[in-house]
């Protein structure tokens, strides 16, 4: 733990904003100075996927950041139009990597809107079960890939250890680790094996019983993470607001906001649970949002499990789906934020049109609001509070 | 700085965005579905409909852009929402193969990267846009725009054998 006086000592550090360590460009021009531009990505061992920052580079400071992203795009909505309404659903696993169930669950929303037809009980349960523990599986490891980017070793390892096990549940509810293709129009795939219900409940008491230690204690209180991280890639609540931010990078600042409150889908609203604000709006802030949503979420899957009903699994629909024409809208609260999905139908059995709001394409706007002023390596740090993922910026 | 999200009853809420913008502008259709204020505005009006929606009603977030190209006519809608519940969704049609339309940037500036990639995927030009480049797509030598019905995909007859 630090002591007092080190603490104080990162209290008074940086407390003046990023930008005032830009230089006016009439001082450059006047001394003859020159900004170099410089290429971060795609290739780049540290990055998050595929993108390419164009930087342009006062010393170590960085006067303009510049996201170039297309490296992975596929097409997805072109794709979609090409098939029929329940083959998209496998095609969205492929979308945000790291969510990949909210990406199923708000496509197949989308559709129910169209189709307005009834799930069971039990199906909307098992969807927030698996949505929660995908969200653990997301932001544990974001964590660990915070901790890596500043240097840390150990908190990756713990963090894919726990995704491993989470994935490990996933496998023998869907069949598949990552690629789920289980939450269907209508319901799920299948119901819960008999013995996962128990083996959820154990791995979850197990995780809360160490979740402090890993990722809160070891972390939390070390000096070199909170002078990488405290007052960086720090954003008012208006910045975050003007440029479309949802999730924990909008809540760090401390903007109350979540789509499962706010704007209830499937069983959320029998459920209880807080939505976590923070008000520093730095890296550290949505290092400690993350950390607390992580609770929450282990708080729903115990929920889940002790009210989840008997019964099917699968609402009932004719074979072949063509919905009627029209605007169906489903939205979801992603581990990144906001994830909206627009379908428009034409009444044949394709999609005509399906629109993806991904949150990790709007949250990465950002970039170029707030990264400007900082120095090189803290633009690291500051994509681990972005935290997009690249097949969701990409589609 | 806080930023003051919108209070009191849905209901009420909803209302008083629908009034809003049918008393200050001239509408096509303007209703309440459920939880969304959907209005439909002609395209020339859409810039000073969202300045209402985020200047005087205070409606802080434009959720996303979505174009739909009906061959021979462009619909875009926009969704906003105000953090509490309720939506307002501004549809408009521009008609011609060659859409212009005024950005919103100005009063949203998350509009900035949604513009962008409904100008990449359908060649929607958005008048006063201040980077409009394209976002996916090669920025040199491409001059598709894939998400139009007229770009026809390699593998459609693969898919229509599935069928």
């Amino acid at each position: 733990m630090l002591s007092e006086e080190r603490r104080a000592h990162h209290e008074g550090a940086l407390t003046e904003p990023a930008s005032s360590r830009l230089v006016s460009p009439d001082i450059r021009d006047e001394f003859g100075l020159e900004t170099i531009d410089m290429n971060m990505g795609p290739q780049h061992p540290a990055m998050h996927g595929l993108l390419r920052l164009i930087l342009e580079l006062d010393g170590e400071t960085v006067v303009r950041c510049d996201p170039v992203m297309g490296y992975l795009h596929r097409c997805q909505e072109k794709i979609a139009e090409n098939r029929m309404y329940p083959a998209v659903i496998p095609l969205t696993d492929r979308l945000d990597y790291f969510a990949n169930m909210h990406n199923e669950h708000g496509y197949v929303l989308a559709v129910e809107d169209l189709l307005d037809v009834e799930i069971p009980p039990r199906a909307e349960y098992i969807r927030v079960l698996m949505c929660e523990l995908m969200r653990l599986a997301s932001h544990i490891p974001s964590i660990g890939f915070l901790m890596l980017e500043l240097g840390a070793f150990t908190p990756i390892l713990y963090a894919f250890r726990e995704r491993e096990r989470i994935q490990a549940i996933f496998e023998a509810v869907t069949g598949a680790r990552m690629m789920f293709h289980y939450i269907r129009i209508g319901g799920v795939k299948a119901d819960l094996p008999p013995d996962i219900p128990q083996k959820i409940w154990d791995y979850i008491e197990s995780l809360e019983a160490h979740f402090q230690r890993d990722f809160v204690d070891l972390i939390a209180g070390n000096e070199i993470f909170i002078s990488r991280t405290r007052n960086v890639g720090k954003m008012t609540q208006e910045q975050a607001v003007e440029m479309g931010v949802t999730g924990p990078a909008l809540r760090c600042t401390g903007v109350d906001f979540d789509i499962r409150r706010d704007y209830p889908y499937s069983v959320y609203p029998e459920l209880e649970f807080d939505v976590i604000t923070d008000t520093a709006g730095d890296v550290e802030a949505s290092y400690r949002v993350r950390i607390a949503e992580c609770l929450q979420s282990i708080r729903l899957i115990k929920q889940c499990l002790e009210k989840m009903p008997e019964g099917e699994v699968m609402g009932d629909l004719g074979r072949r789906l063509r919905p009627e024409e029209g605007h169906g809208f489903g939205r979801v609260e992603s581990p990144r934020g906001e994830y909206a999905v627009h379908i428009v139908s034409d009444g044949s059995d394709t999609p005509y049109r399906v629109h993806y709001r991904d949150p990790s394409f709007c949250n990465m706007q950002l970039l170029q609001e707030i990264v400007p002023g900082h120095y090189l390596p803290d633009i690291m740090p500051i994509m681990g509070l972005v935290d997009p993922v690249s097949g969701g910026w990409d589609k | 700085m806080a930023v003051s999200l919108p209070e009191g009853d849905l209901q009420t809420r909803l209302q008083r965005y629908l009034d809003g913008l049918s008393n200050r502008h001239g509408l096509q259709e303007s209703e309440i579905l459920d939880d969304v204020v959907q209005v439909v505005a002609s395209p020339g009006d859409v810039p000073a409909v969202l300045t209402t929606a985020r200047e005087t009603l205070g409606i802080p977030h434009l959720s996303f852009i979505t174009v739909v190209d009906r061959q021979g006519s462009f619909e875009l809608t926009y969704e906003l929402i105000d953090f509490r519940g309720a939506t307002v969704r501004v549809m408009t049609t521009i008609e011609g193969d060659e859409p212009v339309i005024g950005t919103v940037t100005n009063v949203y500036p998350t509009a900035n990267w949604h513009e962008r990639e409904a100008y990449d995927m359908f060649g929607v030009a958005f008048a006063g846009h201040p980077d409009l480049r394209r976002t996916y797509m090669w920025q040199d030598h491409f001059d598709h725009h894939p998400l139009l019905k007229s770009f026809e995909i390699s593998t459609k007859r693969t898919f229509e054998g599935l069928r």
